[in-house]
């Protein structure tokens, strides 16, 4: 674990505003885990928002909604943050659509509760809801694990420097994620839930715990664990051991120790698709950096360009950029240009001048071991760049570089700027490739 | 609109070699000042030479490999120090920039460089420097007065004459030895500053703690004669090697495990050679002697990953 500066701290306070409606949306066919969606519309058809366009192919995949009303354009390949191309429908909006379509009254929570376990699954499912963490796990999945679990973990943390979404979400929201976990507890049956949240939210410790303590909902013993605000607190199998105690076997899933993770905006869009019939179209996403003139959190449609944005006058640059990164600056990816959509899974845009990067050269290893110190997987990540560079699979294999969860953290501690990242990325590679 | 694109993570922590070298140059301040005060001239001369020397092979073998300068890293610097430090204060300026020079070319340079080497290069120089010239190397001064009246180490005192110098005068240094292994108070205070500040690990050290005071500890409780275990911990290069030389990276495991048995086996070691060795001190032979054995102990205790 390590202790970085958490850099949260203007755009902390900034409520969540709405972001304008794109002109065009690019819709990828890919914003989860799995297998692309396939798109069930054509070039010109004409889309109303929040109708289904994709459907999930297979059980890993998910559904995809049309985030605005409009006309489709074209389906073709388009920028990807994380797949650098992915096939996406792009949406020409309606121009006469109004800036958001006005929320429908929420359901009474007894109307909701009373639904059989299997519907409220397949609402989830339907309203194509991924992991909001990052990961963009079908969330449907998730909640059929093949065993039974004990403990729901619902995942506050947000230990990435400058991503503020989920803390926005979690004052903004209280209520509404707690009746999103209701419907998880309705679900799971855990016999416990746990909200784990980091010691530098108090304000979100203090809401959960304030409504917690009304005992209006159904939940069983329900409690929020304060965290240090340490990195990566949030990492699914990190935040079970600093709850639980309780270590994730290798190359297996939280189930078997019997638990289930699930981010807090997890449970937020959850809480819309069964109380607002609300599929998930749009997010909270934390846009910040010394190359904004105001860091904002920003409710965002998905398939937004960042570049539309700026174009509209949202967001505005102080100074050019020099990198800009989706997600956080641990483990957010770099892209090459402002033409990027934003995803069910994305948590931040972060933007930054060239004095904010510091592009070092990589020097010798001095053995120093700052990266084994740091690795929350205890792993040697020294051994990656070393027979990396020599394309030694056994070796990196027998180091069990396929446990590491690329949280950048031995990255960050070495003093000879080693990339072990890109090492450890290539050595996967590697091995996969056989 | 160019963008940097690069893998991450974004962000890197705010240090790096050359800044770890100078927070070690600056933990040494205090053994280094009470040097001069104990040893005044002498150990300027030895410092100066050790340090110029160190500097300089290693800039000129950088320039042979057609490698850039690494005098901005300070690691040469900090050898030649590290060198100063473990020679006695009588030794003539040749002989103290012959041995620096052995440690940066032979220790250091001729493994690869920075990071490349197996023994602590420091050491060796003080290692060829005791097969070249054994006379020289085991001449001592006495301390406050630069009179050439040659005296014995605390540790010869205590093995050849059976005379246990009082801890007092060991922890602050009022007695014949190297420059910087006299002064305990000295020692510990750029140790601890170097351990607290996160720059050295704690592990290594620890580990040649317990195993000088715990071996120490019984010997004295079956014969006092064996001097007691704050003597063991003060007297000679166990306070230096503690905080200095079991916790130079480059040289030392860098498993966590590693680190700690690294530590142990040294201490063990150093407490045999001054109980059962014809020598009265091991601080030196017992490091480079681990230094070997790094990459085994790395092997041995190679982490299990985290869920395995």
């Amino acid at each position: 674990m390590i202790f970085l500066k958490d850099n949260k701290k203007p755009q902390k306070n900034s409520y969540t505003q709405k972001a304008p409606l794109p002109k065009t949306a690019v819709v990828p066919l890919s914003q989860h885990i799995g297998r692309p969606a396939k798109p069930i519309v054509e070039k010109n058809s004409l889309v109303e928002e929040n109708q289904i366009i994709a459907k999930a192919d297979g059980l890993i995949s998910s559904n995809i909604h049309s985030p605005v009303k409009g006309k489709v354009k074209d389906i073709k390949e388009f920028n990807h943050p994380i797949l650098k191309h992915s096939p996406a429908v792009i949406i020409e909006t309606d121009t006469k659509q109004e800036a958001y379509s006005s929320e429908t009254a929420a359901k009474d929570p007894s109307q909701v509760l009373s639904l059989p376990s299997e519907k409220l699954i397949e609402a989830i499912r339907q309203a194509g809801i991924v992991g909001m963490g990052g990961a963009t796990f079908p969330t449907a999945v998730k909640l059929t694990p093949p065993k039974k679990i004990d403990t729901l973990i619902v995942n506050g943390a947000e230990c990435e420097p400058f991503l503020t979404c989920d803390f926005r979400i979690m004052i903004e929201h209280t209520e509404s994620i707690i009746r999103g976990i209701e419907i998880i507890t309705k679900i799971l049956q855990p016999e416990r839930v746990i909200i784990a949240v980091e010691e530098n939210k108090k304000e979100a410790i203090k809401r959960f715990n304030s409504k917690l303590h009304t005992k209006k909902y159904s939940l069983p013993k329900a409690e929020v664990i304060v965290l240090a605000s340490a990195y990566p607190q949030g990492a699914e199998k990190q935040l079970i051991y600093n709850t639980l105690k309780r270590k994730t076997p290798a190359g297996k899933l939280p189930f078997e120790v019997g638990a289930v993770v699930q981010n807090v905006g997890t449970c937020f869009a959850i809480y819309q698709a069964l109380y607002l019939n609300k599929p998930l179209t749009e997010r909270v996403v934390t846009f910040a950096g010394d190359a904004l003139t105001e860091p904002k959190n920003l409710l965002v449609k998905t398939g937004t360009l960042v570049s539309e944005l700026f174009s509209q006058g949202i967001l505005e640059f102080k100074k050019g950029p020099a990198k800009v990164i989706f997600g956080g600056p641990m483990m957010g990816i770099a892209v090459p240009s402002l033409d990027f959509p934003i995803l069910k899974g994305t948590s931040g845009v972060l933007f930054f001048t060239q004095s904010a990067i510091d592009p070092a050269p990589e020097q010798t290893c001095i053995r120093c071991g700052r990266c084994v110190d740091v690795c929350p997987m205890n792993l040697l990540p020294l051994m990656f760049a070393k027979h990396g560079k020599t394309q030694d699979k056994e070796a990196l294999k027998d180091y069990f570089i396929e446990d590491c969860i690329e949280c950048g953290s031995c990255a960050y501690a070495c003093p000879a700027k080693i990339p072990l990242v890109n090492y450890i990325k290539l050595g996967k590679e590697l091995i996969r490739k056989k | 609109m160019k963008l940097l694109v690069e893998i991450s993570p974004h962000s890197k922590a705010n240090y790096d070699i050359p800044y770890i070298m100078r927070q070690v140059i600056i933990a040494l301040i205090p053994a280094i000042t009470a040097s001069i005060i104990i040893f005044k001239i002498r150990a300027v001369i030895v410092l100066a030479s050790c340090i110029i020397s160190a500097a300089v092979t290693e800039e000129v073998t950088l320039r042979i490999r057609k490698k850039p300068s690494a005098i901005k890293d300070s690691s040469a610097i900090l050898t030649g120090i590290l060198l100063a430090l473990v020679l006695p204060p009588s030794l003539p300026w040749w002989a103290a920039s012959l041995g620096a020079i052995f440690a940066v070319l032979v220790g250091k340079q001729l493994f690869g460089g920075l990071g490349q080497n197996i023994f602590n290069p420091a050491l060796l120089g003080r290692a060829f420097l005791m097969a070249a010239y054994p006379v020289m190397l085991t001449s001592w001064t006495q301390p406050f007065t630069l009179s050439a009246v040659t005296s014995a180490t605390p540790l010869s005192l205590w093995k050849f004459s059976h005379i246990i110098t009082n801890t007092k005068s060991l922890f602050l240094g009022n007695v014949s030895g190297s420059l910087g292994e006299t002064s305990a108070i000295a020692i510990i205070i750029g140790g601890l500053y170097l351990i607290i500040r996160k720059i050295a690990d704690w592990r290594a050290p620890l580990g040649m703690f317990i195993s000088i005071a715990s071996i120490s500890t019984i010997a004295y409780s079956l014969n006092p004669a064996n001097a007691s275990p704050l003597f063991h911990l003060f007297a000679g290069g166990a306070m230096l090697g503690m905080f200095f030389m079991v916790t130079d990276p480059v040289t030392t495991p860098v498993t966590k495990s590693g680190r700690l048995i690294f530590g142990l086996c040294v201490g063990a070691l150093v407490m045999t050679i001054r109980f059962f060795a014809g020598l009265p001190e091991g601080v030196m032979y017992s490091i480079l002697f681990f230094n070997a054995f790094v990459p085994l102990i790395n092997k041995l205790t190679k982490p299990k990953s985290f869920g395995r």
